[in-house]
């Protein structure tokens, strides 16, 4: 190699090494925010919840586990409650949401882009005041609750509002385009010549859909699942607005031991353990279903 | 020659015909349900309501609609979250699309824990988050308030951006750029006439949802609002001493607004083609 | 090995600078060996034709040309400059990519005018130069159009005026014909012939289609697994391909090994049968060599009929009617299964199971290495 095309592999390699920190550079702004905002604030809620004391006489860090054992044992049953409610409104999402996400993939034509419009526009309404209209729909005497108890589903003289049924039925209706979209953007990717070739393997509508359309819908399904799972666990706002303290949840606890009894110790012990249930729930969930690829 | 229905069709309960109709049916009625809270606010703010709460119908009346900014508070209110959302989401929005950027276009070492990094706060339920800044923020002795909301608001909306852009990067033509410098456009030259315009519509995307979901957020700012007040606290304060119907006029004006706003993109790209 | 053509032997005599030159070029992939040393030389105003299958490295030449790429090792000049560590908007060369990459967010007019606008150009002669150029490429009046709006046919020949109408010294063409139907290519191959001859600059096409090379260049080179197999004219490469892998690649051939007999006068034998090759067509020193005939150069005849001095009998086994032609399956009596073509000229075939004497002329018998 001669002096020349010595120098102009020493520009190469510079260059070469510029070129690689580009996308580092590029992750930097957002990652530092992520960081600072995110990763530092879970770790100092982890060393928190690690703490004892009172906000009157100041938080000492000292390995105190107890603060753990405090979700296990007075809170039990808003743990527990969370996890019914959250798990139940999502299959009630579900169940609503798959056969309106299969209606716009499948049958939708012409019209998809308008129904997926008609999905999204709730949301672009204020969640609470929507939640709140719950309180109407719901209302003792009421339509929808006298229909109700008419069929006997409500005894005559029972509620639905400030009863567990209303909360769920507040979390699911919330969350439910939440469940709709990754459903559809997964149904709608199925290749329509996959069912043709089921069916020219004589499955029938029914089995073709057990067999090839929904596995393949699996991604949308975990997606959906997921985004409406995780949010409903530490919500708050539904026990809140539609139930009594009777029904609250977890998160309720995490809000008021965080913004009223300032026991911050406890509140970040609770929060951690309501992520590591939620952790505890989703992977095995992932990997059951067979789509790691999903999240990364 | 009789006509015989094809025997597949009648086999079991419910025939082809049948299960066709109740698919629909079952859709639209979903469609309803979604609907159904936002007709009614939207009723209710022409209820001409008795007392203090807005639960019960009395009859029509524009009197709310009238004096919409009557209520103290509230318009500012309104006025403070469309200031959030604004900042937030355009500062979240050129965050997350370089992330977006950097994931789809480059292989770097580390690339799949940074998928994940971007997942951890979506995965992360808004009442740990909030919780979460307001120790950090009471630790470094921040005073809680408009600049703290944003701050929050900007972290939890990055993820979204980050998705949405890399859903609309990733049919995006490698050979664009190649082209464009095989024409005599350097790295920023390229940049600025080509990947940029094309990268907008997934860009511009973001920012609305950023918008969107900052404007209502309301776990993570009860946070970490200090005295501040958004529209969603306004409503959550209000809500145990009664929300004025001001409230739903409010809302049903940007509801309407934001419908409007829809419709018109969607009309103006079909003439587009 | 041959790695470079009379012609550009020639040029390096004269001592005028060829319009692309790659001395030693290497590229590595991590342990990947996509291109090993090749040395090449295209000519001015050539259309010249980068021929292979797929992964042998003839994409990865072009883009190392274009700037797209830059090799581990060697140098390229173009115009004998040397421009190896230049970027692609440093180089006078334009290229035409397989998918187009026509910019969809700008009108056509903007599309092709990209260049131009880069380099500064007036508006006034930017519209005049476009307007030239579509109307080079026949397609005068798609100004305002998008991109998207365009057939693929119209949108190559767009991608083409968006390079040409930069007066580049090079232009690189990356199978640029590959997404059209039959019909269309070959329409494209005599237009883009034509449109080189006509502006007069040189021409880098890759291909893997034999056939479009064949077609339009005026060299090709030959690319396998990374290195030149054969560099030439059509017709060089095809009636005296040198390499086993080129005498498969372009059209077929039959293939057989044969002894040694006599160098000096050329002389064979396969299997027991004698086959002339020619005098000075074997190289010295070997004793065995693998020879071939391509089956249109061979002729079938009636036993006893035979016209020309390499002869073969054998039976038939299949015949194929293509039309323009019909092919034969012969099994000789060696043993061995050869093809022949004979075009159809009205006379009568043969049938399968009939006996058949093939002939053909000693010159075209090739030898390959």
């Amino acid at each position: 190699m001669t002096a020349a095309t010595l120098n102009r592999s020493e520009k190469a390699a510079a260059a070469e090494r510029r070129r690689r920190r580009v996308p580092y550079l590029l992750l930097l702004p957002g990652g530092l925010w992520l960081i600072f905002f995110y990763i530092l604030p879970m770790l100092q809620l982890a060393g928190t919840s690690l703490k004892d004391g009172s906000f009157a006489g100041g938080y000492h860090f000292s390995w105190e586990i107890s603060n753990y054992g405090a979700g296990f044992t007075e809170f039990s049953s808003q743990f527990v409650r969370s996890i019914t409610y959250a798990g139940l409104a999502t299959l009630i999402t579900f169940a609503i949401a798959y056969p309106l996400a299969y209606f716009i993939a499948f049958r939708g034509g012409r019209y998809k882009n308008l129904l997926l419009v008609l999905v999204i526009m709730p949301f672009l309404f204020p969640f609470l005041l929507r939640t709140l209209a719950w309180k109407i729909i719901l209302a003792d005497d009421g339509f929808v609750v006298d229909s109700l108890k008419a069929i006997g589903l409500v005894s005559h003289n029972g509620r639905v509002l400030a009863t567990g049924t209303a909360v769920v039925a507040g979390i699911a209706y919330n969350f439910l385009p939440f469940m709709t979209l990754p459903l559809y953007v997964s149904l709608e990717k199925i290749d329509h010549s996959m069912v043709e070739a089921a069916s020219d393997l004589y499955a029938n509508p029914r089995t073709a859909f057990r067999r090839v359309t929904f596995p393949l819908s699996m991604p949308g399904v975990v997606a959906g699942t997921l985004l409406t799972l995780i949010p409903a666990a530490g919500d708050y706002v539904n026990a809140q607005l539609l139930g009594t303290p009777q029904q609250s949840m977890i998160g309720n606890v995490i809000q008021s031991r965080f913004l009223l009894v300032l026991d911050y110790p406890v509140a970040a012990a609770l929060s951690f353990t309501l992520m590591l249930a939620i952790l505890a729930m989703i992977i095995p969930y992932i990997r059951f279903t067979g789509t790691e690829d999903l999240v990364a | 020659m009789t006509a015989a229905a094809p025997p597949i069709a009648r086999r079991g309960l419910f025939g082809e015909g049948v299960r066709r109709h109740l698919i629909t049916f079952y859709a639209l009625l979903a469609l309803a349900y979604l609907m159904l809270p936002v007709v009614i606010v939207i009723l209710f703010s022409f209820n001409d309501k008795n007392g203090k709460f807005n639960f019960v119908w009395n009859g029509f009346t524009l009197h709310y609609w009238k004096k919409a900014f009557g209520v103290p508070g509230l318009f500012d209110a309104f006025l403070t979250s469309l200031r959030i959302a604004l900042i937030s989401s355009f500062v979240a929005t050129i965050l997350g699309t370089l992330i977006a950027l950097a994931l789809i276009r480059y292989r770097y070492r580390g690339r799949a824990a940074t998928n994940i990094f971007i997942f951890l706060p979506m995965a992360t339920p808004e009442v740990v988050m909030g919780s979460s800044l307001l120790a950090l923020f009471l630790t470094f002795k921040i005073q809680t308030g408009f600049v703290t909301i944003v701050i929050a608001h900007i972290l939890f909306i990055i993820s979204f951006v980050v998705v949405t852009v890399k859903a609309r990067l990733a049919g995006f033509d490698r050979h664009l750029e190649e082209a464009a410098m095989d024409l005599y456009a350097d790295e920023w030259t390229t940049f600025r006439k080509v990947t940029l315009p094309m990268i907008m519509p997934g860009v511009f995307a973001a920012f609305l949802l950023g918008f969107a979901l900052s404007f209502d957020d309301f776990i993570i700012t009860n946070f970490n609002s200090g005295q501040v007040v958004t529209f969603p606290l306004y409503i959550w304060g209000a809500a145990r001493v009664g929300v004025p119907p001001q409230v739903n006029v409010f809302a049903t004006a940007l509801f309407v607004i934001a419908v409007g706003l829809m419709g018109l993109s969607v009309w103006t790209q079909r003439r587009r083609s | 090995m041959i790695t470079r053509s009379a012609e550009a032997g020639l040029a390096a005599v004269t001592g005028e600078p060829s319009a692309v030159e790659l001395v030693g070029v290497t590229k590595r992939f991590g342990d990947t060996l996509a291109v090993d040393s090749i040395d090449l030389a295209v000519d001015e105003n050539r259309f010249f034709a980068l021929l292979g299958p797929s992964g042998c490295g003839k994409t990865t030449t072009l883009r190392m040309i274009g700037g797209f790429e830059e090799p581990t090792e060697g140098t390229i000049r173009l115009h004998g400059e040397d421009v190896t560590g230049r970027k692609p908007y440093e180089r006078p060369v334009n290229t035409v990519f397989q998918s187009y990459a026509l910019f969809p967010h700008l009108s056509i007019f903007e599309n092709v005018a990209f260049g131009l606008r880069r380099k500064k150009v007036g508006d006034d002669d930017v519209k005049r130069r476009v307007g030239q150029t579509l109307e080079l490429v026949q397609l005068t009046g798609m100004e305002k159009r998008r991109p998207s709006q365009l057939s693929g046919g119209q949108q190559q020949r767009i991608a083409l005026a968006r390079a040409l109408i930069n007066h580049p010294r090079v232009l690189l063409l990356d199978e640029p014909l590959g997404a059209l139907d039959l019909k269309l290519r070959k329409e494209m191959q005599i237009e883009l012939k034509r449109i080189q001859h006509e502006v007069g600059i040189t021409f880098v096409h890759v291909t893997h289609d034999q056939e479009e090379a064949m077609t339009m260049a005026d060299s090709i080179a030959v690319m396998n697994e990374g290195h030149i197999e054969r560099i030439g004219s059509p017709h060089e490469i095809y009636e005296d391909p040198q390499s086993a892998f080129v005498a498969a690649f372009l059209g077929s051939s039959n293939m057989a090994d044969a002894v040694v007999v006599d160098a000096s006068s050329g002389e064979v034998s396969m299997g027991g049968c004698r086959v002339h090759v020619g005098p000075g067509r074997l190289p010295s020193g070997v004793s065995s060599v693998r020879i071939g005939v391509r089956p249109e150069k061979l002729a079938v005849h009636h036993p006893g009929e035979a016209t020309d001095a390499n002869t073969l009998t054998g039976t038939v086994t299949d015949v194929s009617f293509i039309g323009v032609s019909t092919q034969y399956l012969i099994q000789t009596d060696l043993g061995t299964s050869m093809a022949a073509v004979q075009q159809n000229t009205g006379a009568p075939g043969f049938v399968p199971g009939e006996r058949v004497t093939l002939s053909w002329a000693p010159e075209h018998t090739f030898v390959v290495r």
